[in-house]
């Protein structure tokens, strides 16, 4: 009788432990960051500028207001032009160079890894700016097309609506694929080599190999880098800030660089600015939830 | 024993670089862009830079003791040189009181100051701060409570250009003491001039009309434009709106865009300009400034603190000319005078000791021109009138052709119309900016003012 009772104690105890290590770190994360995002909720009813903040009269004023605003609908769909642009080229290039890299008979693999890699250790803030510099009327880029006579004069790159929105595509391609296909590789690590080795054998092309294999038994890396790579262009910032300054008229803005003058560059509106961080937090989810029901096809 | 001592080693490694994470502020790099509206600071790497040396001081910054004056401004070579200048003229007669300043840039300020009102922690604020003179009322209306009036606090404010006291003026109360000059000049290369056929008297006392014409006979002889801007900031927009007195607000704080005829004369002028090719635009503040020094353009209209900028091109000594900028056609009360940028030193709500920061102010920058004289050096050029008669202001300065741009400076601040910046200046200033670039891409006038103006008023709820 008395055996059962000391083997549950005893489980019992095990479980304090795990608790024990859990708390502290459960603890801080409700303090610093679950306690903060309810704040913020609360906040995102209230109306007014700086301290003076009364609640807001009807109560979804905040949130109904966004759909009013011209910016932030165009800052919408500026975002959203980089998330379907910009996220399949990026995840699709990672792929390729990810299988390329994963080649057995390929030498200095290291040194491109590093290669491709490399500007993921960059700061953002420092790429935007070197990005400017480079599309600037007397710069790299423009001072090359004048040369090689494929243009007479120089082109305003950061001027053109268009032309804006496609270097910050193309500062984010060269950011951010080198870190993608870090996933991809380390993914394929853990297919099994043997799996290839029978493709060829059977005489698939490599074109069939990378996407009868490769592709599927990545899925959940994949699925992974999309749901990331979502999240991570919704909130994009800095390249909006530093490379475009959001411009020209609004061309380029990005949801959060908006947030961003309204808490801190115009006369704070704080409990606006809350419910745009909000209607964010709720797009990022949406999308996580309808790539995971896409992505994930488990039998 | 070996492995102790190493886990102590890491234990030790650890908690550093847990106590620099919370001191890293990383704020520094909003710099370049904005720096451009801390019109005091034509340098923008210096607000950078400044970003580190502040935060280590961080918690000293709260308001000083007994005859301690706590001071945050952000310019070493410019504002910051001044008010160690100013306290060493005061302690001639006050020799037991400090002054402390500690290097804040603009941004930093900012941040600081709405953190330390949305929190209700005053106490974080030093006695005395410098803020833009373009974020004044909106800092004053919304934080009221961080503010000191000082309307009655001994300070002359009518020694001041009116339209400078203008900014730092809410509700009939003064709340700043005026510091630096942003009076707007015109800076031509006289040699590029010369080329043409011109010299800087056919640039003086002009229109804009008469500015096109001549702009045409420079492109075509030089192949330069007289004129860059950056694009997607209505710097000069908002010159040549205070240059008839002309606001994008009305008295009683609502916006002014739509309707609004000297705005509408600014934008047509504006895309004449772009059109006749006699402006060119360019991305970044620094390729604006390089435009200058590199000589891709024949001149430019600013702040009067660009001469900094342009001065470190010391290879073109004496080929700069300064005079006044060319007046709108048409436009009511248009004149030859404006204003951009600046910044005045605010009292703080946590000031302990306001007697004494009132007769520093007082007995300093309102009321030495011995101040003005020594800081002069750095281009601080003063709004305070009786300094513009000093014998300093009158030396001839080489770079720019041997003039006495000093005085003439002070000159044309004394000139310039007052006009109305509004709490909401920032927001206006950007729904401008962006009916103006689709009005040059050939959008409808009427029509993008009118979105202007629906999105100010939709930001000002």
């Amino acid at each position: 009788m008395s055996k059962p009772s000391s083997k549950m104690s005893l489980d019992k105890k095990h479980n304090m432990t795990g608790w024990a290590f859990l708390t502290p770190a459960a603890l801080l994360i409700f303090l610093m960051s679950f306690v903060p995002m309810i704040q913020a909720f609360l906040l995102s009813f209230k109306m007014g500028k700086g301290n003076n903040l009364s609640t807001a009269d009807p109560i979804f004023a905040n949130y109904t207001r966004m759909f009013t605003d011209t910016v932030f609908t165009q800052s919408i769909k500026n975002t959203f032009f980089y998330l379907i642009i910009q996220v399949p080229i990026m995840l699709v290039l990672a792929l390729i160079l990810a299988s390329i890299l994963n080649n057995r008979q390929l030498r200095f693999k290291g040194l491109f890894r590093t290669m491709i890699f490399l500007p993921c250790a960059t700061s953002l803030v420092a790429y935007a700016i070197i990005f400017r510099t480079l599309f600037a009327n007397d710069g790299l880029v423009n001072l090359a097309l004048v040369n090689l006579g494929i243009l007479k004069t120089p082109y305003a790159f950061l001027t053109h609506a268009t032309s804006a929105k496609i270097i910050i595509i193309i500062g984010l391609l060269w950011r951010w694929t080198g870190y993608n296909m870090v996933f991809y590789l380390s993914g394929l690590q853990n297919i099994e080599y043997s799996v290839y080795e029978a493709a060829k054998i059977d005489g698939a092309s490599p074109i069939q190999t990378f996407f009868k294999i490769t592709v599927p038994l990545l899925k959940p890396t994949i699925l992974l880098t999309a749901i990331m790579s979502t999240n991570g262009t919704l909130q994009l910032f800095d390249e909006s800030v530093n490379l475009t300054d959001g411009g020209p008229a609004n061309a380029s803005i990005t949801m959060s660089h908006y947030i961003y003058n309204m808490s801190f560059k115009y006369v704070p509106t704080f409990g606006y600015a809350a419910a745009m961080s909000f209607l964010i937090l709720i797009l990022v989810a949406v999308l996580a939830f309808i790539q995971m029901k896409v992505g994930d096809k488990r039998d | 024993m070996k492995k102790k001592l190493l886990s102590l080693l890491m234990v030790g490694a650890m908690t550093a670089s847990m106590l620099a994470g919370c001191g890293d502020s990383g704020k520094s790099d909003a710099g370049t862009d904005t720096a451009k509206d801390d019109a005091g600071d034509a340098a923008a790497d210096d607000a950078g830079d400044a970003a580190e040396g502040t935060e280590a001081a961080g918690d000293a910054a709260a308001s000083g003791g007994e005859n301690t004056l706590t001071v945050w401004c952000w310019d070493p070579a410019f504002n910051i040189f001044s008010m160690n200048e100013a306290a060493k003229v005061y302690q001639k007669d006050h020799p037991d009181v400090t002054v402390n300043v500690i290097e804040t840039p603009w941004e930093d300020i900012q941040t600081k100051l709405t953190t330390a009102a949305t929190s209700g922690a005053l106490d974080t604020l030093p006695d005395i701060m410098l803020v833009q003179d373009n974020a004044f009322q909106k800092n004053v209306i919304t934080f009221p409570d961080v503010f000191t009036d000082l309307t009655n606090s001994g300070v002359d404010f009518s020694q001041f250009a009116a339209g400078k006291t203008a900014y730092s003026v809410i509700d009939g109360k003064n709340y700043g003491v005026p510091f630096d000059n942003g009076a707007v000049i015109a800076c031509y290369r006289t040699d590029m001039l010369e080329e043409a056929g011109l010299t800087i008297d056919d640039f003086t006392d002009i229109t804009f009309d008469q500015y096109v014409e001549n702009g045409k006979k420079v492109l075509e002889k030089t192949g330069k434009p007289l004129l860059s801007m950056q694009a997607g900031e209505c710097d000069l927009i908002m010159m040549m709106m205070q240059s008839a007195g002309a606001s994008l607000f009305n008295e009683d704080g609502t916006a002014n865009i739509l309707g609004n005829d000297t705005l509408k004369i600014v934008m047509e002028t504006y895309k004449k300009l772009k059109d006749e090719g006699v402006l060119i635009e360019v991305n970044s503040w620094d390729e604006y400034v390089s435009s200058l020094t590199s000589g891709t353009v024949a001149g430019t209209i600013n702040g009067c603190w660009i001469m900094a900028s342009i001065q470190t091109a010391e290879d073109q000594s004496g080929k700069w000319a300064i005079t006044n900028m060319p007046s709108l056609v048409g436009a009511e009360g248009a004149t030859n005078y404006s204003n951009n940028g600046g910044s005045s030193w605010a009292v703080s709500s946590n000031c302990k000791d306001t007697e004494l920061a009132f007769d520093f102010l007082a007995s300093t920058f309102a009321g030495s021109t011995e101040l003005y004289d020594n800081i002069i050096s750095c281009g601080a050029l003063a709004t305070y009138a009786p300094a513009g008669d000093s014998e300093a202001y009158a030396a001839p300065n080489d770079f720019f052709g041997g003039d006495a741009v000093s005085s003439k400076i002070v000159e044309f601040s004394t000139k310039v119309p007052s006009n109305i910046t509004g709490v909401y200046y920032y927001e206006a200033r950007d729904a401008v900016a962006t009916a103006i670039t689709n009005y040059i891409n050939g959008g409808d006038i009427e029509a993008e003012l009118q979105t202007a103006e629906s999105t100010v008023n939709n930001q000002m709820q």
